[in-house]
């Protein structure tokens, strides 16, 4: 089937006039579910845009209709029309290359990042790709990754035909340059399962055989049994030792190089000890040996590590800018309109740059005007005119029709990358602070190493036939591993806790980096703010239900984001009705005009509604006037709205001792609400460039040593601080949307419980420490018997399970029981299933 | 009780068929996604009403030389 | 690569559903049956074939390989189909797999009910079936994994992991457990001996349980669970992990069934843990199943299917959760040999099997006939009948077992046991007419699924060939080879290390397996002699009558067991019983020493009790063996049989055969003679002799005047 390059704004074959519904009636898209009024319908089914419907209908052409019994409206809000070249770079064999994983001329195989990827309907659509492109012959998701691997035959269709139709129904595939989505790695993390896999098989069945010798109490009435046991023992101790043990050989190994003796050391220490002894007991006969131990040791160690890596496949924590600028630009030469790599862009070439898409790098404005936002830049999305002549920085959002310009400075050098570029001041810090267990390791194995010497001295002096089985067991029962297990077990369940309330870390080390925080910084708008609400009011004479609606209608025609915003609240404060629309015509950056039953009605900018002057001072401002008939009838202010809560959490934060800081790109027009809301002890700072965020928290940190500093922002214009805080937060109402590279993401619904989250992380430090208080008690019950040289494999074999086993148990519920006392917020859903 | 040697030899042995088999399906990426297919066999591939055939077999349906080489 | 059409094959489908029903019905009529056995053993016992020692194995075989087992094919030949995205490898397999199933299952309804039985729990069956089994099972099997190559889906869901499971390991344990040498074309004697022969045929019954009526339902509970409630499992990752955890140690578990039985203690308590261990991987299926319907509890109200579903699951997770508790020493030395096992078994038989069974019967029956349930209403009167039906039947068994178990051990002050055996089975019986209202319940509801399931047939149309289609495998990544490349140096170790390790174990069975067969049979008692030719085939008549049903021959080492039957059991007193006669069950008393000690009775009451039960003791529930005063013993396979046995190690001097027969004669004319003092005219050549001669020989090998020799063994 063709799919229309456009989605035409009047679509032809629509009813001028809909069927009647009542006004209170709110009803639901079918396809993606907001609320819309009856003005668009097929088959008695109602949607909130032409997209929707569009979408609808190509489904129900396919039989795919099934796509809408899964789940309620599953479908994703088409974003209006896409420009028909916007995938243009994809014909480009370069950039193809690094797109595609594998291609011989009959198939190839590309695999996509989808983010909006959300229930099971998404899975089935994309799954059926086939049934509605021609040429896609296989298709599969992975849905926690938000993965889509596409197989298609080059002959038949290509790769850009096959991500228009994903744009198209709505999955628009997040294409970059790091392709973060796409290209991640997992082998590692077979290996490891596979080390888990191999060492749980032999653990049970090592422990099989030696109970046998247990529960005979050593003497088993037929002595050629034992003797096979032991022996089929060994072989299986065999792959545990060599196998799936061999991670902590090679850790505590290259920590020895760097003369540092790391938690691995004691553990492959013990792993070591504990199998040659066994080895020489049971090929001398002296006895069965400690190899049930030794490989439940392995299997407890890794299932901790396992459970502690727990990371959120969908989500990428380190993207840098090069994820937000497009693939392939449009330039212009000799020999007409080239589509080029980004990377390739050099000062002085002609950039050719469509509506709605990126500047990809700063440069001089050739045409005589353009209307651009810096939403991703600075946070504000109200809409800054440029003329011929003027500087355009990259990242700048483009509103009104193509323009081209003239590159100044290479994507890598402009403005806005330069927030990367600039070497990060912490660089490895973060690195290092991985756990603060080990330096209590450090001195658990000088411990350690100290009672053994001294139970050595003892029996060289009592009876030196005992100084090995002392010494040797000694190391074996005070492996630390009930140590590393009560770490690694605690981060890993608040991981998950933490997540179940919507913030994901990248990593447990950010766990100690949150609880030591004292210092918050906010970014204003699109952090404390709504990013997609508004405070709509109207000022002039209130508006009767009949305009208000008209122009509600009006605007429902738009898909500029204002007219979306400007609809809802009509829509919400009087209800639907039933308008012809007739001459409806956009100008892109300016305003919207259309006939409404006879009425003729403006709305956009002071200058285009006026016809007054246009120029900065009419925009910036977040209003929107409309006229009727002509008539100014007055103006729709569009402010920002705070989130829920925001006092509260500020409230909290503030009796908990924080010291807080609220950045804001735009003017100061909000300094007095946001000082009722944080007050006055918080500092508060406007007009922030994002160099200047990044430029404050380093200030910040450098004045204060002391300061641990907490930077919340979303977009692009907060990455730079987000990088050099101690624990940068990047908001995002999608959490699985792009995200500057930060430590943790978190879904704005739970921005409010920032107080709790870190009261949370700071209780993990308690959990840790009182679990090390228990197994360090377990250890002495061990030592004591090893000192004595009278450790039996039997109480080996009992106390390490029972010393792991409860410590996982206590930290486990530790953790789950201060998570609900601390009230972290807890929501199921697709991100935090297991 | 040298039948437990029999017993314990078999039992071993399949447990260790099974370890095999566990090493295979990790390796071939089995396990790789743990929540997809959970949720895609609850579909049904029947095909659209539209393209619905006779009740005859097809050439699928007869036994072919295996295909599947897998990563 | 291209979408490919094809054909999911649902008459192999319909043909399982079909016997499944069939078979299902059969076998709970004859549960029901053997349930009035002892509720009115007069009239419901028509001697010989409907006895309850040889319906009983009937009943179980029945219900556990022709009703379960066809369930558990039905299931299998619709998922997997659709799990892979293709039709079965091959049909003709498929074909056969079915016909020889149900031959197999005929051939058992024949054999059992004429006496013609191995003896062994669960597998009673005759060698040539045995083998028949085994052919069966390969192809069964050979179909499968054809179908595995060929499927059009890479991923395996967790399902078809339990599939496979159960197809190796159900393998394994049948071959292990039926070595057994043929003596005649219907008989045959289980190669192990005593205390070898219990602990092989019980880790053979418990892994019965474990992967037939287990793994393989959990299989299905993953598949038709999410189909019936249209959600994916709660969390697949743990279906995953409990499979494997399940698969890496399920297999060890048995031994407890044998508690404080002659087995060496550490062995009893090896059972005894992995038994413990296995709650967990259990109870990760029970509360994955559960936990799916979390948010959906309303939908369960609506619809009947769930509903079966999740009674199902529920049973299963009480019943997983009950057999360890059994398993432990303490609640074990009450529970075992009492009606306490039974309960436990139906509560997973009727609850899990049966109620999953009924709810994708009531799921699958009308996709395949592409038409709705005749009656939903009828399917839920089905499900309650049922519940019902299950509780009328635990509830009297636990209640029965408790009682029974507190009667055995109680003493009065004197110290003389306060019940004779005969007082605890009167007083079970309303116990077990309210058991036998509960089966009936149970049946009727099965009856009422009959009729709806016939309706909807009879309203529908079969689709013979489902036509589906999907495309075929990709081809695979090149990038993942790729990174084969430069992984390889660190994957080397794990195929090296594994191979090692299987090439030991192998040779350590190669090596052991000799030493097993010589030692296994050296008698450790020299008081201890083979039996004679005349005890030997009445052994095998109380086999062929199936007494172990009802009869232990087992003495646990309790005051109250030594005090009612005698010195406790020995292993060494087994070393000659091929097979071993330990039994589960005592719905009579014990047997180890009937001819021994106090218990010994003349050989006149044997006859008359045999010959007429109710009129020796009153309230016996025990069937009339009458038949056997008729019967004349067959000698002409006397001389096989002690072949067979030398050959298994019991000392028989060389060429005894040959006047084995001359021997035989004597013995019976000794006890004919006894027997006509007390003017009973019965022929020295009847079966009854040989059975008489039997119990008057069981324990006595052990007398007072060596027991002290026995006991320092």
């Amino acid at each position: 089937m063709a799919l229309p390059k456009t989605i035409p704004v009047t679509a032809a074959g629509r009813p001028l006039r809909t069927d009647p519904a009542p006004a209170s009636v709110k009803t639901q898209c079918f396809h993606c579910g907001t609320s819309c009024d009856h003005s668009i319908g097929a088959d008695g089914r109602y949607f909130c845009c032409d997209g929707c419907r569009f979408v609808y209908q190509l489904l129900q052409e396919n039989g795919l209709c099934n796509y809408y019994d899964l789940t309620q409206t599953p479908g994703i809000r088409v974003m209006g029309r896409f420009a028909s070249e916007k995938f243009a770079y994809l014909d480009h064999p370069e950039i193809q290359q690094q797109l595609i994983r594998f291609t011989d001329g009959r198939q190839t195989q590309v695999s996509f990042y989808l983010p909006q990827m959300h229930c099971a309907s998404c899975i089935w659509l994309l799954e059926n790709l086939r049934s509605l492109q021609p040429g896609i012959l296989h298709s599969t998701t992975h849905f926690q990754r938000k993965e889509l691997f596409v197989v298609f035959d080059p002959g038949q269709t290509t790769l850009r035909k096959v991500v228009e139709l994903l744009a198209f129904v709505g999955y628009e595939p997040y294409i970059s340059l790091d392709n973060a989505g796409a290209r991640r790695e997992r082998k590692v993390n077979r290996r490891q399962l596979i080390r888990i896999g191999v060492a749980g098989f032999c653990f049970s069945n090592i422990m099989m055989l030696s109970f046998p010798e247990y529960f005979s109490s050593g003497s088993m009435d037929l002595p050629y049994l034992r003797h096979l046991f032991s022996y089929l023992n060994l072989a299986l101790a065999l792959p545990v030792f060599f196998y799936s043990a061999a991670g902590f050989f090679e850790s505590a190994w290259k920590g020895l190089r760097q003369r540092w003796l790391n938690i691995d050391a004691p553990i492959a220490l013990a792993i070591l000890v504990t199998f040659t002894r066994s080895v020489y007991e049971i090929l001398s006969g002296a006895g069965p040996g400690y190899l049930d131990s030794m490989s439940g040791i392995v299997l407890f160690m890794l299932a901790g590590r396992w459970f502690q890596d727990k990371t959120y496949d969908s989500f990428s924590f380190d993207r840098d800018y090069k994820a937000y600028f497009p693939l392939g630009v449009t330039v212009i030469t000799s020999a007409g309109e080239q589509v080029a790599t980004i990377n390739s862009l050099a000062k002085g070439d002609q950039v050719l740059v469509r509506s709605r898409e990126m500047v990809p790098a700063d440069g001089i404005l050739q045409s005589p005007e353009a209307r651009v936002d810096y939403s991703f830049v600075s946070g504000e999305n109200t809409p800054v005119i440029r003329r011929r002549g003027e500087l355009i920085y990259a990242g700048a959002n483009l509103l009104s029709g193509a323009v081209t310009l003239e590159v100044v400075r290479p994507v890598s050098q402009s403005y806005i990358t330069q927030l990367w570029n600039q070497a990060d001041p912490r660089g490895d810090r973060k690195n290092t602070e991985k756990s603060f267990i080990h330096p209590w390791s450090r001195y658990f194995t000088l411990v350690l190493l100290g009672i053994a010497l001294l139970a050595a001295l003892y029996w060289w002096v009592a009876d030196p036939t005992q100084i090995l089985p002392a010494v040797t067991s000694s190391l074996i029962v005070a492996c630390p591993c009930s140590l590393l297990l009560s770490a690694t077990f605690t981060y890993g369940n608040m991981l998950r806790q933490f997540g179940r309330g919507h913030l994901y870390l990248k990593n447990a080390s950010v766990i100690e980096s949150l609880s030591r925080v004292n210092t918050i910084v906010f970014d204003k708008t699109g952090t404390l703010t709504h990013a997609t609400q508004a405070d709509i009011s109207f000022e002039g004479r209130p508006l009767e239900p009949g305009e208000a609606r008209a122009i509600a209608a009006l605007a429902a025609q738009s898909v500029h984001p204002m007219s979306r915003l400007l609809r809802d609240w009509l829509l919400a404060q009087h209800g639907t009705g039933n308008y012809s629309v007739s001459d409806f015509t956009e100008y892109p950056g300016h305003g919207t005009e259309a006939r409404i039953d006879g009425r003729f009605i403006r709305l956009g900018s002071r200058a285009f509604v006026t016809g007054g002057d246009s120029g900065p001072q009419g925009s910036g401002t977040g209003q929107v006037l409309v006229s009727l008939d002509g008539a100014l009838r007055g103006a729709f202010r569009v402010g920002n709205r705070y989130r829920d809560g925001v006092p509260e959490m500020a409230a909290g934060l503030l009796a908990g001792g924080y010291r807080l800081h609220v950045l804001s790109g735009d003017h100061d027009a909000e300094q007095d609400r946001l000082r009722k809301m944080f007050g006055p002890q918080t500092i508060l700072r406007f007009n922030q460039s994002p160099h200047d965020k990044r430029a404050y928290i380093e200030r910040l940190r450098d004045d204060d040593p002391s300061a641990v500093v907490l930077m919340l922002g979303d977009g692009l214009n907060d990455a730079g601080a987000l990088l050099c805080s101690d624990a940068g937060i990047a908001v995002s109402e999608h959490v699985s949307q792009f995200t500057p590279a930060s430590d943790a993401i978190l879904d704005s619904d739970s921005l409010t419980a920032v107080d709790r989250f870190l009261a949370y992380a700071r209780s993990g430090k308690r959990v840790v420490t009182q679990s090390f208080v228990l197994s360090i008690l377990y250890n002495l019950v061990g030592l004591s018997f090893a000192v004595r040289a009278a450790l039996s494999p039997l109480v080996a074999a009992i106390l390490m399970p029972v010393s792991s086993v409860s410590i996982v148990l206590f930290v486990t519920a530790a953790t789950s029981l201060a998570a609900r006392r601390r009230n972290v917020p807890r929501r199921d859903d697709a991100h935090t299933t297991l | 009780m040298s039948v437990l040697v029999i017993l314990i030899s078999v039992s071993i042995l399949v447990a260790g068929g099974f370890l095999v088999a566990f090493l295979w399906s990790v390796r071939k990426g089995q396990f790789d996604d743990d929540y997809t297919p959970s949720v895609r066999m609850l579909f049904d591939d029947t095909p659209p009403p539209a393209s619905r055939a006779t009740d005859s077999l097809s050439e699928a349906d007869k036994p072919s030389p295996v295909k599947t080489k897998h990563s | 690569m291209q979408l490919e059409k094809f054909h999911y094959d649902n008459r192999i489908v319909r043909n399982f559903a079909y016997a499944t029903v069939l078979w299902g019905v059969v076998g709970m009529l004859v549960g029901l049956w053997v349930a009035m056995d002892l509720v009115f053993p007069r009239t419901f016992n028509v001697q010989p074939w409907f006895n309850f020692g040889r319906l009983r194995p009937l009943h179980t075989n029945a219900v556990i390989f022709a009703f379960v087992g066809n369930g558990i094919f039905m299931g299998y030949y619709y998922s997997l189909q659709r799990l892979l995205k293709t039709r079965m490898a091959s049909d003709v397999l498929s074909r056969i797999h079915f016909w020889g199933w149900q031959l197999i299952i005929v051939a058992a309804a024949i054999t059992l009910p004429l006496g013609i039985t191995t003896s062994k729990e669960y597998a009673e069956l005759e060698w040539p079936i045995d083998i028949a089994i085994t052919v069966i099972w390969v192809i069964f099997g050979w179909n499968m994994f054809a179908t595995i190559l060929r499927r059009r889906e890479r991923h395996l869901y967790v399902a078809i992991w339990f599939y496979i499971a159960t197809f190796v390991t159900v393998a394994v344990l049948h071959i292990v457990n039926s070595f057994e040498l043929p003596v005649t074309f219907l008989k045959s004697y289980s190669w192990y001996a005593g205390v070898q022969d219990a602990l092989v045929q019980w880790w053979y019954g418990h892994n019965a349980v474990a992967f037939f009526l287990t793994t393989p339902y959990l299989g299905l509970m993953y598949y038709y669970l999410p189909k019936a409630a249209n959600r994916p499992v709660f969390s697949y990752k743990l279906s995953i992990i409990h499979f494997w955890a399940l698969i890496f140690i399920y297999i060890w578990a048995g031994p407890h069934h044998l508690l404080y039985s002659a087995l060496p203690n550490w062995a009893q308590s090896l059972g005894i843990v992995f038994s413990f261990t296995l709650i967990f991987p259990s109870w990760g299926g029970m509360i994955n199943g559960l936990l799916t319907l979390r948010g959906a509890w309303d939908r369960v109200r609506e619809d009947v299917i769930l509903k079966f579903l999740v009674v199902a699951v529920t049973a299963y997770g009480m019943a997983t959760f009950e057999g360890p508790m059994l398993s432990l020493k303490t609640i074990n030395a009450i529970s075992h040999f009492t009606d306490w096992t039974i309960a436990h078994v139906h509560v997973g038989g009727l609850g899990w099997n049966g109620m999953l069974t009924f709810g994708i019967l009531y799921w699958l029956i009308p996709r395949i006939f592409g038409t709705q349930l005749y009656s939903r209403k009828l399917a839920n009167t089905h499900f309650w009948v049922a519940t019902l039906g299950i509780l009328f039947y635990a509830i009297p068994m636990y209640w029965a077992g408790f009682t029974q178990a507190s009667m055995w051990k109680q003493f009065t002050e004197s110290g003389q046991l306060k019940y004779t055996f005969l007082e605890t089975v009167t007083y079970l019986r309303p116990f077990y007419a309210m058991r036998s209202f509960g089966g009936a319940l149970y049946l009727t509801g099965a009856l009422l699924m009959v009729y709806n399931l016939y309706r909807t047939v009879r309203q529908g149309r079969l689709i013979a060939n489902e036509e589906a289609q999907a495309p075929a495998l990709e081809k695979a990544y090149t990038r993942h080879t790729g990174e084969h490349w430069h992984r390889w140096l660190e994957r080397k170790p794990v195929p090296f290390l594994l191979a090692t390790l299987v090439v030991i174990l192998i040779g350590g069975i190669i090596e052991m397996v000799p030493t097993f067969l010589v030692k296994s049979n050296i008698p450790t008692i020299a008081s201890v002699k083979p039996y004679s030719p005349l005890e030997l085939q009445g052994r095998d008549i109380y086999v062929r009558e199936g007494c172990y049903t009802c009869h232990s021959q087992m003495i646990r080492p309790f005051r109250s067991e030594t005090e009612r039957y005698g010195e406790y059991s020995k292993a060494g007193e087994f070393v000659y019983d091929h097979p071993f006669q330990w039994g589960s069950k005592r719905t009579g008393p014990d047997l180890a020493r009937e001819g021994a000690g106090n218990n010994r009775k003349t050989n006149t009451w044997h006859f008359n009790h045999l010959d007429d039960p109710q009129a020796i003791s009153t309230g016996s529930i025990m069937p009339s063996y009458s038949f056997l005063i008729d019967h004349v013993l067959d000698t002409s396979t006397t001389r096989a049989k002690i072949r067979a046995m030398r050959t298994l190690g019991v000392p028989y001097g060389p060429g005894y055969e040959d006047q084995a027969n001359r021997d035989l004669v004597n013995q019976a004319n000794q006890i004919a003679a006894s027997l006509h003092k007390d003017s009973i005219p019965v022929p020295a050549n009847r079966e009854i002799i040989a059975v008489i001669a039997y119990l008057q020989r069981l324990g006595t090998d052990i007398g007072k005047s060596n027991l002290a020799e026995v006991t320092n063994k």
